[in-house]
């Protein structure tokens, strides 16, 4: 079947593609509904990557958080009409048993495989009409939650992974750095899945406010040291995630575990001395599996979860077309609210 | 229950192709009309399909029907000699299976670039109002001329429309429509909305999209061809 899609083919710059679906044996074809824009797709909107990094994924379709319906299934685990989300990282059947063996750790696993596909990095992402997808990495959206909410789906699955990739007993107390989205999903979700104190630390006071944290401080507050953190989250990226993990290894215990969650495409320079002076570790996280996506729609269907995710959804923009398709990316750009558009695809 | 009524009685003669008729010319290993017909197959809301087809043609359409798991067609009915026949055959073979509020979507062939959104606003309006036409607003001038040589007027362009398909109808008006033509013997109009108008009938507007064009020509092959990029840039 043949359906719309849009490509990035160059820095600000979409065409309108006509794919032609075909269904693999294990595939279903949806119909992309929702979707919201990362700060992954915006850089590849504005090409703030290399030159070369770009020739290898341009034109590719952007957009790796989605929701859609079933249109055809022809494995007959899915009906047709109901509502999925779509997991962006996969594994093809034959890779899993690879040469890096990561799949099956519990702190690494599936999104940390050099062999897996990631939609809208190294394969083709959801910024279409209709995408085959293998129905391994469809996830049935529960009824009492409303598909543009389910948006958020892969962002709390992300908080799940980086909440996993240490051992935690569960008590102890952990340090949130970043007032953006990923901030407030993280601290929202650790008050669900952990027990010990949660902190949060950012440089925009309205938007700490907002946070369901234990205690929010501004950046550079003294008493954040009193807090005694244990664990501390770098939720900031950028330019400034420098500033950030240079603060939290300033503020952590001796002996405390930082992981970094977000992208600088520079290199950045932090305070090596005093991570060997204090004994510090530093973890890396990226994306999410499925599993973390299971347990992410598990959080949802909690009335409450939803209330306290459910303010980070600004506005909902209605895509007819590809004009409407660059108005989002460029109001996405100027957002500075904590909290992100959803597109509804009505193409 | 909602029916698509797909038009493939035609033979193609401004094509040149002399071989096969248009919709079964082969576009990046399908033929136009499997293309069509996998739109209409994979919509939710279309219940069942209709095929109305060069009676020479239809064992080439079973043999693609089943290639292609297009699942939906419960009737294939021979092609009139004009357009106006081909839609009556198929609401004569469907006057007995269906209900007369049904909602009829008749739909050319070789339009394969026909979307989801399309045909789900031609069911809805149908079904509120009887009788739709699928449109585009025409942003070309139009000029009228009765000889084809000299202009006779300049019609208001904010006021025409080019017609595409679907045009989409509840079973027993377009049933009324094509009596009443047959029985007035207007037999070779080339537009079922226009034998609903007749009736004294409204028939809405519904927005078309300028990619869900018909093929009538190479000119038009051409440009499907192109409009088609297949998507195969993954970086594997």
């Amino acid at each position: 079947m043949l359906g719309k899609s849009f490509k990035i083919v160059e820095p600000r710059r979409f065409d309108l593609y006509l794919d032609d679906l075909v269904c693999a044996p294990d595939e279903a074809v949806v119909k992309i509904e929702y979707a919201a824009i990362c700060k992954a797709d915006l850089r590849y909107y504005l090409g703030a990557r290399d030159k070369r990094t770009l020739g290898f994924k341009y034109p590719m379709n952007l957009l790796h958080e989605a929701a859609g319906s079933i249109v055809l299934d022809k494995t007959k685990r899915f009906q047709v009409g109901e509502r999925v989300v779509l997991v962006p990282n996969i594994i093809l059947k034959d890779k899993h048993d690879c040469e890096h063996c990561v799949c099956r750790r519990a702190d690494l696993g599936e999104n940390y495989c050099p062999n897996a596909f990631f939609a809208s990095s190294n394969y083709n992402g959801f910024a279409r009409e209709y995408v085959n997808y293998p129905v391994d990495y469809l996830l049935k959206i529960p009824v009492n939650l409303e598909p543009r909410l389910a948006t958020f789906t892969e962002l709390i699955s992300v908080a799940i992974s980086a909440y996993r990739r240490l051992n935690l007993k569960g008590d102890e107390t952990i340090g949130v750095w970043g007032d953006g989205v990923l901030g407030y999903i993280l601290s929202t979700t650790l008050r669900y899945i952990h027990q010990g104190k949660i902190v949060v630390v950012g440089k925009d006071e309205d938007k700490l406010r907002q946070f369901k944290a234990h205690a929010q401080y501004l950046a550079g507050d003294p008493k954040i040291f009193e807090e005694e953190l244990q664990i501390a989250y770098e939720c900031v990226g950028g330019r400034f995630s420098a500033e950030a993990i240079n603060e939290i290894i300033d503020q952590i215990v001796v002996g405390g575990r930082i992981v970094l969650t977000g992208v600088a495409e520079e290199q950045i320079g932090i305070n090596t001395r005093k991570i060997l002076e204090k004994g510090l570790s530093l973890y890396g996280v990226t994306r999410s599996n499925k599993n973390d996506f299971e347990k992410a729609l598990t959080l949802l269907v909690d009335e409450k979860y939803q209330a306290d995710i459910s303010p980070l959804l600004l506005k909902e923009l209605v895509i007819n077309d590809i004009t409407d398709f660059y108005r989002a990316f460029e109001e996405e750009l100027g957002n500075k609210r904590l909290g992100k558009n959803v597109l509804r695809f009505n193409l | 229950m909602n029916i698509a009524v797909i038009l493939a009685g035609g033979t193609g003669s401004r094509m040149g192709i002399v071989d096969k008729p248009k919709q079964f010319i082969d576009v990046y290993g399908k033929p136009i009309i499997v293309h069509t017909l996998e739109v209409f197959d994979n919509h939710p809301e279309i219940d069942a399909i209709a095929v109305v087809c060069l009676s020479e043609w239809l064992d080439d359409l079973r043999i693609l029907l089943r290639k292609y798991e297009i699942n939906k067609v419960k009737w294939l009915i021979e092609g009139g000699e004009t357009r106006q026949l081909s839609v009556y055959n198929a609401v004569k073979t469907l006057t007995p299976e269906c209900a007369d509020d049904d909602v009829i979507v008749v739909h050319d062939s070789v339009r394969p670039l026909v979307t989801h959104k399309i045909i789900s606003n031609n069911i809805a309006a149908a079904k509120q109002y009887g009788a739709v036409d699928t449109v585009v607003p025409s942003v070309d001038t139009i000029v009228r001329s009765v000889d084809g040589e000299s202009i006779k007027e300049v019609p208001l362009r904010k006021e025409l429309y080019l017609g595409q398909t679907p045009q989409s109808f509840r079973l027993s008006l377009l049933r009324l429509a094509h009596e009443k033509a047959r029985a007035e013997n207007n037999l070779n109009s080339t537009d079922d909305c226009q034998l609903v108008l007749d009736l004294g009938e409204e028939v809405h507007l519904v927005p078309g999209e300028k990619l869900n064009f018909k093929i009538t020509s190479f000119d038009d092959l051409l440009l499907l061809k192109a409009v088609i990029k297949l998507g195969k840039t993954e970086m594997l």
